[in-house]
């Protein structure tokens, strides 16, 4: 079998049980996006695309379509377990690898912030009694439960939670529909995609920056190679698939969304937080405004912390084992089988940071921003792995895949990168600047980054 | 009396009076597998070189446990760590089978206040778990010299943090020091092998899938 031969190649044997199919490998993708992602930072993709927000999810979509091709080389090179941390360091150097993880932490760490944050406004819209940090301590406390119990997202659990966030979607979009077709709303219009009194790139795609959000976690797939029953080839299928399907519900959700917003001028100038919320309610009244915001709660407050909890975990457990983090991080709970520390550290992380944003107005904007730089930055490293290891060492011939495709995925993020926050910018090259720090530091300790056979089972 | 084979001992130490366990399954199966690769290592049936276990023998050594890994080496040579996982597939259950065969274990069934039913598997006597653990208390205070079987239950211990189960006064962080330091000293394989269950038992706290 040619991905055993090729996890041979590495010194390594299969080692997972292979039981995990195409359907949940792109369900388990699924779960991590979410597939009513949209729901929450809609309000911020509309006015920040100048109302054009099916537009920037398009382009977020052909953006990461380039970044799951990427991603596929890579896995096939290295079928082993692995994420951006470990295609860097060995696609072009350990150091580089380094620092590409480093980049990603700040994804992978302010990640469950920001779901905790959203879950915690979807339900104070619901129940406005109860404050937002209020809210934010409950999620994060019963995560953290939940968490240091041992309690996992099952293959059962995950499709019952993708069955269950498609029946909402799709109760939206009827009632939505045909909400429109009753004459509420602005009635159909392609303005979502397209509007040319607002149009301009940098708009385009400073709301790309953000739109991405909703696409991230379809690399997760990646950490499943080895469980995968068809391999690699399986695994850069799903992604593409994945990716694919959410967009789809995407653009739809957010145009039929976009047709029904209440007030469309004041929230070009204004995110408002609910806006998505707010359309619901045009469209189907306060059982539909509940509706979808606690399905927005359970989805981005449970089930995908869950998995991004367990993927936050794997970085820090594979970077602190590979002793590039303090190895506190790589201690695990075996009454439990958790990584408990890293858990908490998250946890306390997650209060602080998610009560602090919490009290700011661009609290979301922010948040999004900073994990979405982290992760471009390091989707444009990935990039490099794919014309570093093929084109230039490998020197393949396979020009479209190993240089052209990556070239134009590394050249569509840059252009998001360079639209994005400004905060989100200077704080995302001063992580980058502490990441150089440490790197120097490893090395003057004499524990330079090397690409540790052990690792390659096991990073994120 | 026989010593039992160090994934009985193991199982024992790992498990409460009333026969709960005190370790995460996932955790406590990667250990039994560790332990049973380590039972056969140092009697001679299993060679363990270079990351790899092989066997001449055919799967007949009395003991059940130990049988179902030799015939996962039945095909010829094995990776240690996948051997290790394979072999972790429902070790837990064979193993308690074969303590209550030996009736070390007894089955205890009831019902919790008189409506849900339970089983139970209790130790038949209580000074077997003690016995289970006194070979690693004898090597912690330097009462006797461990030798390789003991060096490798040492070592499980400390992975499975068990120490507390051994009743020594000492602190959690420096007992763990101790059975890991007797573990490394203990044979070639005892090291090696010890160290690829820690390594197991870390990423299985990780997995995506349980």
């Amino acid at each position: 079998m040619r991905t055993q031969e090729n996890i041979e190649r590495f010194g390594y044997r299969q080692e997972l049980r292979r039981g995990v199919g195409l359907t949940d490998l792109v369900f388990y993708g699924l779960v991590f996006m979410v597939p009513i992602a949209p729901f929450a930072i809609f309000g911020l993709v509309y006015s920040r695309s100048g109302g054009m927000p099916v537009m920037a999810y398009l382009v977020g979509m052909i953006a990461l379509l380039f970044t799951a091709a990427s991603y596929a080389q890579m896995v096939k090179a290295f079928p082993l377990s692995g994420s951006v941390y470990n295609y860097a360091g060995r696609g072009i150097a350990p150091p580089v690898g380094f620092l590409t993880g480093w980049m990603i932490l700040l994804d992978y760490i302010l990640v469950p912030c920001l779901l905790y944050l959203v879950a915690a406004i979807a339900m104070n819209a619901s129940v406005p009694q109860v404050p937002v940090w209020a809210w934010l301590i409950v999620f994060v406390g019963v995560n953290t439960v939940i968490n240091l119990r041992g309690i996992r997202m099952t293959v059962k659990l995950t499709r019952v939670m993708i069955a269950f966030e498609v029946i909402v979607l799709a109760l939206f979009l009827a009632v939505g529909l045909w909400a429109l077709l009753q004459g509420k709303g602005h009635g159909f219009s392609l303005s979502p995609l397209f509007n040319p009194e607002t149009f301009s790139w940098p708009v385009v795609f400073s709301a790309v920056s953000v739109a991405v959000l909703s696409f991230l976690g379809f690399d997760g797939i990646s950490m499943l190679v080895e469980e995968s029953t068809g391999g690699s080839e399986q695994v850069g299928r799903a992604m593409r698939l994945a990716l694919v399907l959410a967009g789809v519900l995407f653009v739809t959700q957010v145009w039929v969304a976009a047709l029904l917003v209440p007030d469309p001028g004041g929230l070009l100038v204004k995110d408002t937080g609910t806006a998505f919320y707010d359309a619901a309610a045009v469209a189907g009244g306060d059982w539909l405004r509940h509706l979808t915001t606690t399905a927005t709660a359970l989805s981005w407050g449970i089930a995908n912390t869950l998995v991004a909890q367990v993927a936050v975990s794997r970085l820090l457990y594979a970077m602190a084992r590979d002793r590039q983090l303090p190895s506190l991080l790589a201690k695990v709970s075996v009454r439990h089988s958790v990584p408990a520390n890293a858990i908490m550290l998250i946890s306390l992380l997650s209060v602080g940071v998610g009560i602090w944003m919490s009290t700011r107005a661009d609290g979301v904007d922010l948040l999004t921003s900073l994990i979405n730089m982290g992760a471009m930055v390091a989707f444009v490293v990935l990039h490099v792995s794919v014309i570093v290891h093929y084109s230039l060492r490998h020197d393949s011939d396979r020009w479209w895949s190993h240089l052209i495709a990556p070239l134009i995925g590394m050249g569509i993020l840059v252009f998001v990168v360079i639209n994005a926050n400004i905060l989100a910018q200077v704080v995302g090259l001063v992580w980058l600047g502490v990441g150089v720090v440490v790197l120097i530091v490893l090395y003057a300790l004499g524990r330079r980054p090397t690409v540790q056979a052990t690792s390659g089972n096991i990073t994120t | 009396m026989n010593r039992l084979p160090i994934h009985q001992d193991l199982y024992l130490i790992a498990h409460g009076q009333s026969g709960k366990p005190l370790v995460h399954p996932s955790s406590l199966a990667l250990g039994l597998a560790g332990a049973t690769l380590l039972e056969l290592a140092l009697g001679g049936l299993v060679t363990v070189s270079r990351g790899l276990a092989a066997t001449s023998r055919g799967p007949s050594t009395g003991d059940a446990v130990c049988d179902d890994f030799v015939s996962l080496l039945a095909r010829g040579r094995a990776d240690v760590r996948s051997l290790i996982k394979k072999g972790s597939d429902g070790i837990c259950e064979r193993t308690r089978e074969s303590l209550v065969g030996a009736g070390v274990l007894v089955r205890v069934s009831g019902r919790r206040m008189g409506m849900l039913p339970y089983t139970r598997y209790e130790p038949a006597d209580i000074s077997s778990i003690v016995r289970a653990s006194s070979g690693a208390r004898s090597a912690v205070e330097g009462w006797k010299q461990p030798d390789a079987r003991c060096a490798a239950l040492c070592g499980l211990v400390a992975v499975l943090r068990l120490e507390a189960e051994l009743y020594l006064d000492q602190p959690a962080g420096r007992l763990v020091g101790r059975l890991r330091e007797i573990a490394a000293a203990g044979s070639p394989p005892v090291g090696d092998l010890v160290a690829v269950v820690d390594a197991l038992v870390g990423e299985a706290a990780v997995a995506v899938y349980r």
